[in-house]
C-alpha cells in the first residue's frame, strides 16, 4: 500500500488587487478585483512506504502548498490526497499522531522555556508512553549531541542548536510521515551536515517515510533516491536522482586547468560547448557521457593539464538550467502519468 | 474522548502556559494591573469632580464614599473577569503561527481553553493580592466572606463568557486581516453597558429592562453588587450568561469550521 498519494490535486489562491496608497484602499472597499492564482495545479503523486523523496522545484512554485495539502494545514481545492489511509484535511487525531512536520523557517517551539519542557508538552500532546519518550529523547539528544541544552531556553540557542531540538520535538512521536520543509535553510555547513547525517540516521533506523524540501542540492543529493520536480504548480520530473541529472543530456561537466594559456588551440574544444576563462588557462566542458574516457585523455595528453574535475553534483546545475527555462521540463507534460521528461 | 486520556495533555498545557506567563515576571504583572488601576483612577478623578468634594451629597442613592467602593469593586471584577489570552488570535491567525497547532493532536480550542485556565488561576492569584491590599489600608470596610465567595464564584464564570467571546472576536480574523477595532468598540461598548463607569442605577429605567436580555450588565454591574453584598447568589445571572455563551460556542464552531477552509497559513 502507499504511504502517499494524490490524485489531480489543486490548490486554488484568491487574492484581490489593491492599488498602492489610501484612495487604493478606499476603492478596494466597494470594488475589490480579484485574482486566482494557481499555487499547485492537478498533482499526482505516489509514494511508498519507507522512501525519501526530495519535492525540488523555485520559490514560490508551490512545494510548500503541498506540504501543506500533505499536513493537513490548508484544504485543496479539488483532487484527493491519501496519507496512511487518511484524507488530512478532515484532520483525523489519528492521522496528526501520525505525522511530523519540520518548518525550517518557523520555530514550533516555545520560546520561553527549555526545549525540554516543550517535549514534555508533546508527549502528552501525542500520548507516547514514558519509557518509550525517555529513550527517544535520550537516543536523539546522543546522536545530535545536544544532551546539555535540553534544559536550556529554547531563546538561547544558537539557529543549527533549535534546529536539532525542532527535529527532535517532531520525532518524539515516532510518527510515520515525515514532512521536512527546508530543515537546513540558514544553517552553517557543518550543521548542515549533522542535521543530514542525522535523518539518514533515523530513517535507517526506522524506515519512516520522508518528503524533503531544500534549496541545498546537498541535501537531496545525500538523503534522497527520488526526486519530484515542482514548477508552476506543475509536475516537471518525477524519478530516481540519477535520471535527474541527465534530463538535460547524458553529458557530464568536467573542468581542466592548463599550466599556461592555450588560445591557440581552442579549435579542438568546440564541440564540447566551452566556457574559458579570461587568459585561457580553465574551462568548463560538456562531454557527452560515452566518450567522457576517450575525450579526457586526449585532452591530458594533448596539453599541459594540472588540474581536473567532474561536477559533484549535477543536479546542481539541472536544477538551476530548469529553473531559468522551466518550458525544458514541462513542454510535453500533459499526461500527467508518471516519469514524464522533456 | 475520556477524561484520564485528556487530562494529561490539559494539565501539561496549563503548566507550560504558566511557565510562559510568568517567563516575564514583572512584565505579566504590570501587564495586567496596570491598565486596571489607570482606569481605576481615571474613574476616582472623574466621580471626585462630580460630587466636588461633597460627602452628603448622594447621586441616586450613592454618596461619594460608595461611588468609589463601587469602582474598587469594578476593578476587581475586571481583574477577575476580563481575560485576556485569546487577545492575539487574530494575529496568530494573519500570520500563520496557528499551522502547528492544526497539526498536533491537541484541537486549537483545547490548546486556548488550557491556556485561559492558566491564566485566570494567576489573574485570580493576583485578585485575592490585590483585595487584601486595599483592604489592609481600609478601604473596603464591609467585606464580607460569603459575598466574596459569591463574586469570585461569579466572576470566574463571567471570565469564561469573555474568553470565548474573545475568542470569537480572534477567529473572525480569518476575514479580516485586523481585528483589533472590533476588540476596541466592544471594551467601549462594554464599559458603558455593563455598568463599569456609570453604575446601572443611573440609567433610565427602559434602557437597564433592555440592557437586562444583553449580557452586558451581567459582566460588571451585577457581579459588583455581589461584592458588595447586595445580591447573594445569582441564579438570573447565570443563566442569562449560559444561554449567550452557547449561542457565542455555536458561533465560534461554525465561524471556525468556515474559516479553516480559507486559512492559507501565510508565511508558512
Amino acid at each position: 500500500m502507499s504511504m502517499i498519494s494524490t490524485s489531480g490535486l489543486t490548490k486554488n489562491f484568491k487574492s484581490y488587487k489593491k492599488a498602492p496608497g489610501f484612495m487604493g484602499s478606499l476603492r478596494a472597499l466597494y470594488k475589490r478585483d480579484y485574482i486566482t492564482k494557481t499555487a499547485v495545479n492537478s498533482f499526482d503523486l505516489t509514494i511508498q512506504k519507507g522512501e525519501i523523496v526530495g519535492l525540488l522545484g523555485p520559490n514560490g512554485a508551490g512545494k510548500t502548498t503541498l506540504m501543506k495539502m500533505f499536513t493537513g494545514i490548508i484544504v485543496p481545492s479539488n483532487g484527493d490526497i491519501k496519507i496512511a489511509g487518511y484524507v488530512p484535511a478532515e484532520r483525523d487525531k489519528t492521522f496528526r499522531k501520525k505525522i511530523a512536520l519540520v518548518m525550517g523557517q518557523k520555530s514550533q517551539l516555545w520560546w520561553d522555556i527549555p526545549a525540554m519542557d516543550s517535549f514534555l508538552l508533546l508527549q502528552k500532546f501525542y500520548e507516547v508512553p514514558d519509557a518509550d519518550f525517555k529513550a527517544r529523547v535520550e537516543q536523539m539528544s546522543e546522536l545530535l549531541d545536544v544532551k546539555d541544552l535540553l534544559h536550556v531556553h529554547v531563546r538561547k540557542l544558537s539557529l543549527g542548536e533549535r534546529m536539532k531540538m525542532e527535529l527532535m520535538a517532531s520525532l518524539l512521536h515516532n510518527p510515520e510521515v515525515i514532512f521536512l520543509d527546508e530543515p537546513t535553510i540558514g544553517l552553517d555547513l557543518v550543521a548542515q551536515e549533522n542535521i543530514r547525517q542525522f535523518i539518514k540516521e533515523y530513517h535507517r533506523q526506522n524506515n519512516t517515510t520522508i518528503i524533503l524540501t531544500s534549496h541545498y542540492m546537498a541535501d537531496v543529493h545525500a538523503l534522497c533516491k527520488r526526486l519530484v520536480l515542482i514548477l508552476q504548480g506543475k509536475k516537471g520530473f518525477d524519478g530516481p536522482i540519477e535520471e535527474f541529472e541527465q534530463i538535460l543530456g547524458r553529458e557530464k561537466s568536467v573542468s581542466f586547468s592548463f599550466s599556461e594559456s592555450i588560445h591557440d588551440y581552442t579549435d579542438f574544444f568546440e564541440n564540447f560547448s566551452p566556457e574559458w576563462n579570461a587568459d585561457f588557462t580553465k574551462v568548463d566542458l560538456r562531454i557527452p557521457m560515452e566518450a567522457l574516457r576517450e575525450i579526457s585523455g586526449k585532452v591530458i595528453n594533448k596539453f599541459p593539464v594540472i588540474e581536473f574535475n567532474t561536477e559533484k553534483m549535477p543536479i546542481e546545475r539541472v536544477m538551476k538550467t530548469l529553473m531559468e527555462k522551466p518550458e525544458l521540463a514541462l513542454g510535453n507534460s500533459s499526461s500527467g502519468e508518471q516519469t514524464h521528461v522533456l | 474522548m475520556s477524561f484520564e486520556k485528556n487530562f494529561p495533555k490539559w494539565w501539561q498545557t496549563i503548566k507550560i502556559s504558566w511557565s510562559n506567563y510568568t517567563a516575564y515576571r514583572m512584565n505579566f504583572f504590570l501587564q495586567i494591573i496596570g491598565p486596571a488601576l489607570v482606569f481605576f483612577f481615571v474613574k476616582y478623578n472623574l466621580w471626585s469632580s462630580i460630587y466636588d468634594g461633597d460627602a452628603h451629597m448622594t447621586i441616586k442613592g450613592y454618596n461619594l464614599d460608595q461611588m468609589i467602593t463601587y469602582h474598587i469593586w469594578s476593578m476587581i471584577v475586571g481583574l477577575v473577569a476580563q481575560g485576556m489570552s485569546a487577545l492575539n488570535l487574530a494575529e496568530d491567525i494573519r500570520m500563520g503561527r496557528i499551522s502547528s497547532y492544526l497539526i498536533y493532536p491537541i484541537d486549537f480550542w483545547e490548546y486556548h481553553t488550557a491556556g485561559f485556565i492558566a491564566f485566570e488561576t494567576l489573574q485570580l492569584f493576583i485578585s485575592a493580592l490585590t483585595i487584601t491590599v486595599i483592604a489592609v489600608f481600609g478601604f473596603l470596610p464591609d467585606i464580607t466572606f460569603t459575598s466574596l465567595i459569591f463574586g469570585f464564584t461569579y466572576c470566574v464564570y463571567v471570565s469564561l463568557f469573555w474568553f470565548i467571546l474573545q475568542y470569537l472576536t480572534g477567529i473572525i480574523g480569518f476575514w479580516l486581516e485586523e481585528t483589533w477595532i472590533l476588540r476596541v468598540i466592544l471594551s467601549i461598548l462594554t464599559a458603558f453597558l455593563s455598568g463599569a463607569i456609570i453604575p446601572l442605577e443611573l440609567y433610565p429605567e427602559w434602557l437597564v429592562t433592555l440592557l437586562n436580555y444583553t449580557p452586558f450588565p451581567y459582566l460588571t454591574f451585577y457581579p459588583i453588587k455581589m461584592f458588595m453584598g447586595e445580591i447573594g447568589f445569582f441564579p438570573k445571572g447565570y443563566l442569562m450568561l449560559g444561554a449567550w455563551m452557547v449561542i457565542l460556542l455555536f458561533l465560534n464552531k461554525w465561524i471556525w469550521k468556515k474559516g479553516i477552509r480559507m486559512y492559507t497559513a501565510a508565511g508558512m
